[in-house]
């Protein structure tokens, strides 16, 4: 399955805690839990992470609605920081340090959102300026629809006026009053900060101006800007991309998409790059990357696929250590609302509630993810939802597994069940013991579920799932294509469109769906018209619901969407896997790791030597 | 088919312009008898005596074998996964909680029938264009024939990547793609064998006195046709059989519970570096044994056919 | 023998546009949306439309195909939506990667396969010619991913004494430079390959065996040793050339087992991910360039046995 690793990109560096004993030499960095390697930090060395899968071909740090590979978030954040850093040592939660700003202070009704930036300079010595902010703020009005981040309603349409009353405060007047919490870690999570002094231009031989300032120029100069960022012949040579203020800057960029990275030596962070080099090694799948780890030699940093488990006691026979790393998001099945032939079916409740049911999510955990994941008891991951988790599902939610509950519930709607036959409707009619409007008589309860090829583990989760509900005479049949070509014959199917040609599946497992930060709330996924409702999930006390969770900021409020999210199951809740990094046992500073940091803080990464 | 061409096959592949070239001329056997003939120098090739004995065994084993040894195929139990060979399980247990051997059987069900269809319905369609083709001559041959080329030259991953990507992946469906892409060969394969044969005297002689072009087809073009074609048939079975099994390893075969080798090999490939010997080599060895008693079978009649051999 | 040149050649390109006409064909008709495939799992029918009509994708099907062709006869195989860039220089990188693969591995299967195919001709239907049989048909019926794996297990994780995978070379000359490397994929194509190539030469050095000239040598007194590389080897050798004109377009197709295996980014993955990805002017672009490949491949191959065989060039019965 294809991980976006959009989310993926938010390194989290250390707490500086106390420092560890060293024996002569430089003290070891803080390395936080029990992880820290013995021996003194060595300053230098090469990093090799392997990467499976990825792409990166974009390196303009505001990617357009054309293109939607998440590997390139991978490549420029390092490079170019979004605003508001997220995952802070083992929390998750903002990171103070590596965020650019000093403060974000609502006021006016949470109406107006000031900004403090950090006193930081551009890796050619200017300083970092509100006016950075603005050139930001500007380019994204004058194509907000071509940017990928875009959520319609969201910045930059969301703010009135802008000012910046001195070079280093932002103001902005909101349109609405917004729960902080998501507009911080939800909306101004995206925005990186980029230098006006000297990408605001509209040719390469130009004079950087003001162009920015108006919608004209500032088409100009996003066109300008975008058509540099796709040409990877010149990554690495364009004196544009030579301007950052990140920790990193991009040395090398190899034909097969290799990204390597080396310190940016004018870096103003106190998180400096202690290694010297971290080259980021493309590989054509998890086989590939995995024979690399284990051949030895060539790569350091590598993730483990969750089959492969029992490779973890091999591994570390060879020096190297593994650390699970729960990932923000939730995987599901999501059902077709819209589905012509199955629409009906599915748009029971009482129908989901039994395919819920009979999904037996601790045992996927424990047998096809080794224990390594989440167990999928509702719209919010337990770990990675951190405050956000509601006491409903932390006892685990409200669809435990029962097939008795399953069966009961078909039969009380007029299904005759016939376990490891095929169900059919015997009482067709929307009374209260009716199979349910649209519904047939002798309608079978036959369902495709299409989902990703590609890795074993889905297969045999798909698998499990297809016999689990055979129990009540669910007849699932399986259907597995790889990712892109998933994506391609499942559209978004709404009352407002279900095109046949895109909406005539019924049940589809992408893997998972990202959190939107560090605020889970449920916008774009169970919102009426939501980016990613695939299934067309529409109901007015939902959307209520989300909308609370987005203007002021109790946690009851949120609670309340949860657990309505989680009983009403727009989609189908299942496990989401971990992921498994494998690094280098000399190698310091990966750990602790947060589900935001993706392991990607090279820049507090160090090697040992005893 | 997929990443193997030219294959085993191919000794007879490259296209003859005018007459077929000096190793098809020179196989066309003589008239009398000569299945006779045939039958006994394969009799006497003891390796293609075994291939026959091998295949029937693998058959036996796939379609008898589960009315012996009943295993549950369907019902996923995976608190029994991944189980090594031992007690209840002979050969151990896969990821889903299968029965191993049982699943060797079933999945041999399906590998062999997909390899007997693609090379029966491969033949039948191949030969009959070939030989429509062959005696057709002229202007509509070399159409025929080019759109035989053309269909040759798109590479045979692309076509069956779009057309798998098209229809819904059951074994039926699979059958009908690796069929599409493998009479091509077939065809003109009979279209070599037919310009030869046509030129012979007692077609000539057919034609003189007045018999129909599906006479000429039916009573002398195919009979004598029939060695090469017979040939090709048994190296389709094992190509279909290996397609298969590199189609599963792209994600692109039998969704759940389907079994067969290639699936199960590669499925088990997944734990090679655990160690569960038992996913991995068991289908693997049954696939190669099965694919090679195909390959020897048909090399063995060729040569049976060889009559150069026989003046050594 | 222009004639037939001149025939043969325009045969060859009317096949490369019938080619051209039933992969535009096909890869329209592939269900699903291509925006929604390269846009992403959010697509909105806003990006949708603009996509659709930024690449021209709400054209008619012959208009579209008239624009591309008009657009390859300016030598622009147009831009890869996935990977944004020109499908001529994405060719550029790959094919070369996957030419020195392929030619080395069909290298090294000829050079194991000729000795071997002569050798079972000579000694044919002994111990000898039987074992070479098996083992050449147990590595041909092998799957291919199934060989691969066994030898990274073997040869890189367990021995350590070669690498699992190619490391990443910009340019023909790095990758040569470390051809430890190589051997693993190499290995497997080649010795899959050697099957095939050792049976046409053995059966076509039974062929020249049976000649006439060559039992007139013998009577002459000329030593067998003489016989067989003087005569029976040149001579065996002319159908082996027609066979590597066929292989000519799998070296351009690339070998897409060996490459996600190996992490060895050639033609083949790459028609791969496009085929999966409703990538259309790569999904074109390639198959253009196989196309044209097989055809040259068809034109050697048959210009080989013209050559070699008299009786064939002067016309049809």
């Amino acid at each position: 399955m294809r991980i976006t690793r959009r989310l993926a990109a938010m390194a989290a560096p250390l707490t500086l805690v106390a420092v560890l004993a060293a024996c002569g030499g430089s003290p070891a960095k803080p390395g936080g839990n029990n992880a820290a390697p013995k021996g003194h930090m060595v300053h230098g060395g090469t990093v090799n992470m392997g990467w499976s899968g990825a792409s990166p071909n974009d390196i303009f740090p505001l990617p357009p609605v054309t293109n939607s590979d998440g590997y390139n978030a991978n490549l420029t954040n390092p490079i170019w920081p979004t605003l508001v850093y997220e995952g802070d040592g083992a929390k998750s939660a903002v990171n103070p340090q590596e965020s650019l700003f000093t403060s974000i202070n609502y006021s006016n009704g949470d109406k107006t959102v000031t900004i403090a930036l950090k006193p930081w300079n551009w890796s050619d010595g200017k300083p970092i300026t509100s006016r950075d902010f603005t050139f930001v703020y500007n380019l994204l009005k004058a194509n907000a629809t071509d940017w990928l981040f875009y959520v319609k309603g969201l910045f930059p349409t969301d703010v009135s006026s802008v000012s910046t009353p001195d070079s280093h405060t932002v103001v902005l007047n909101l349109t609405h009053s917004y729960n902080p919490n998501f507009y911080t870690e939800d909306v101004l999570y995206n925005i990186p900060l980029l230098p006006q002094h000297a990408w605001d231009k509209t040719s390469a031989g130009g004079a950087v101006g003001n162009y920015d300032q108006t919608t004209a120029g500032a088409k100009a100069v996003w066109n300008f800007l975008q058509k540099q960022g796709a040409d990877m012949s010149t990554f690495t040579t364009n004196p544009l991309w030579k301007v950052t203020d990140g920790p990193w800057k991009l040395a090398a960029f190899q034909n097969n998409a290799d990204w390597e990275y080396v310190p940016n030596k004018n870096y103003s962070g106190p998180d400096k790059p202690i290694i010297s080099r971290m080259n980021n090694l493309v590989y054509t799948s998890d086989t590939a990357e995995l024979d690399a780890l284990r051949a030895g030699g060539a790569l350091q940093v590598g993730s483990l696929p969750l089959n492969d488990v029992k490779q973890i006691p091999v591994l570390q026979s060879q020096g190297y250590s593994t650390v699970n790393q729960a990932i923000p998001g939730v995987a599901m099945i999501i059902p077709n609302f819209y589905s012509p032939t199955v629409g009906p079916i599915l748009s029971q409740l009482y129908v989901r509630q039994a395919l819920e049911d009979l999904i037996n999510r601790p045992q996927l955990v424990a047998k096809v993810f080794a224990g390594y994941a989440d167990p999928g008891n509702g719209p919010v991951p337990l770990v990675a939802g951190g405050q956000w988790v509601s006491p409903l599902e932390k006892s685990g939610g409200p669809y435990p597994y029962s097939p008795s509950k399953a069966i009961a519930l078909l039969k009380a709607h007029g299904w005759k069940v016939v376990p490891n036959g095929t169900s059919t409707c015997q009482r067709p009619g929307s009374g209260p013991a009716g199979c349910g409007a649209g519904i047939t008589a002798g309608e079978p309860m036959n369902l495709t579920l299409a989902y990703s090829s590609g890795s074993t583990t889905f297969d045999q989760q798909e698998a499990a799932i297809q016999s689990s509900e055979a129990q009540a005479g669910v007849k699932i049949n399986l259907k597995s294509e790889p990712f892109n070509t998933l994506v391609s014959t499942v559209g978004i199917c709404n009352a407002s469109s279900h095109p046949a040609s895109t909406c005539s599946w019924q049940l589809v497992d992408f893997g998972y769906d990202p959190d939107n930060g560090l605020y889970p709330s449920g916008e774009g996924w169970f919102n009426t018209d939501g980016s990613s409702n695939q299934g067309g999930y529409q109901s007015a006390e939902m959307d209520s619901l989300i909308n609370a969770t987005e203007y002021g900021s109790s946690t009851q409020t949120f609670y309340t969407y949860e657990d309505y999210a989680a009983r009403q199951l727009p989609w189908l809740w299942l496990p989401q896997q971990s992921n498994i990094v494998v690094y280098k046992s000399t190698l310091g500073g990966i750990t602790p790791l947060n589900p935001f940091s993706g392991s990607l803080n090279p820049e507090v990464w160090y090697y040992t030597s005893s | 088919m997929v990443a193997r061409e030219p294959g085993i096959g191919a000794l007879a592949a490259p296209e003859p312009e005018g007459p077929a070239g000096a190793a098809e001329l020179a196989m066309a056997p003589p008239a009398p008898s000569p299945l006779r003939r045939v039958l006994a120098t394969f009799l006497e090739n003891r390796v293609a005596v075994a291939g026959v004995g091998i295949v029937v065994l693998i058959t036996l084993f796939c379609f008898a074998g589960p009315l012996i040894y009943r295993t549950n195929q369907v019902t996923v139990h995976l608190n029994l996964e991944n189980l090594p060979p031992g007690g209840k399980y002979p050969l151990g247990t896969d990821g889903s909680g299968y029965d191993v051997l049982g699943r060797l059987m079933v999945g041999g069900q399906s590998s062999l029938e997909l390899g007997f269809a693609v090379s029966i319905a491969t033949t039948v369609i191949g030969t009959l264009y070939g030989a429509i083709a062959g005696l057709a001559g002229g202007f509509a041959d070399a159409i025929m024939m080019r759109v035989v080329d053309t269909f040759l030259a798109v590479p045979g991953l692309v076509l069956l990547l779009i057309l798998v990507n098209m229809f819904a992946p059951n074994l039926f469906m699979i059958i009908v793609l690796l069929s599409l892409l493998s009479w091509l060969g077939v065809a003109r394969l009979v279209r070599g064998e037919v310009l030869t044969l046509r030129t012979r005297e007692y077609v000539q002689a057919v034609k003189v006195m007045g018999g129909s072009r599906w006479r000429i087809v039916s009573r002398h073009l195919i009979p004598n046709a029939i060695g090469v074609i017979i040939v090709n048939a048994t190296f389709t079975v094992a190509d279909a059989i290996l397609t298969m099994a590199a189609l599963s390893f792209l994600g692109l075969g039998l969704p759940p519970p389907a079994a067969n080798w290639g699936g199960m090999l590669s499925n088990g490939l997944n734990y090679l570096f655990d160690g569960y010997w038992w996913l991995v080599y068991p289908p693997a060895i049954i696939l190669i044994i099965t694919v090679v008693a195909f390959n020897l079978i048909g090399d063995a009649i060729r040569d049976s056919l060889d009559v150069r051999l026989q003046r050594l | 023998m222009t004639a037939y040149l001149v025939r043969r050649i325009g045969q060859a390109v009317a096949v490369v546009i019938g080619v051209m006409i039933l992969t535009f064909i096909l890869i329209h008709m592939e269900p699903g949306s291509v925006a929604r495939s390269i846009l992403g799992v959010r697509a909105t029918p806003g990006r949708i439309a603009i996509f659709n009509s930024t690449y021209g994708l709400n054209e008619p099907l012959y208009a579209q195909f008239v624009t591309y062709v008009k657009q390859v006869f300016h030598g622009n195989l147009g831009i890869s939506y996935q990977l944004q860039q020109p499908v001529t220089s994405l060719i550029g990188q790959r094919l070369p990667r996957d030419a020195v693969l392929l030619g080395i591995s069909t290298a090294l299967a000829l050079i194991i396969a000729i000795p071997m195919g002569m050798y079972q001709a000579v000694r044919r239907n002994r111990l000898g010619d039987h074992v070479f049989t098996s083992v050449s048909f147990t590595l041909y019926s092998m799957p291919d991913f199934f060989f691969a794996l066994l030898l990274i297990a073997v040869f890189a994780v367990q021995l350590k004494i070669l690498p699992p995978t190619v490391p990443p070379a910009d340019s023909v000359g790095a990758l040569l430079a470390d051809p430890r490397a190589l051997v693993l994929p190499v290995v497997t194509l080649s010795l899959v390959t050697v099957a095939s190539f050792s049976r046409y030469m053995r059966s076509s050095a039974i062929d020249v065996l049976t000649q006439d000239f060559i039992r007139t040598a013998r009577a002459k007194g000329m030593p067998e040793r003489k016989i067989l590389f003087r005569h029976v080897l040149r001579n065996s050798l002319l159908p082996v050339i027609t066979l590597l004109g066929l292989s000519l377009p799998g070296i351009v197709a690339g070998a897409v087992i060996a490459e996600d295996v190996f992490n060895y980014p050639g033609m083949g993955l790459l028609f791969y991910q496009a085929a999966t990805s409703h990538d259309f002017p790569i999904l074109l672009g390639s198959t253009l360039v196989v196309g044209v490949a097989t055809v040259i491949g068809n034109l050697l191959a048959d210009i080989g046995y013209a050559v070699l065989d008299p009786r064939v060039r002067y016309g049809r019965p």
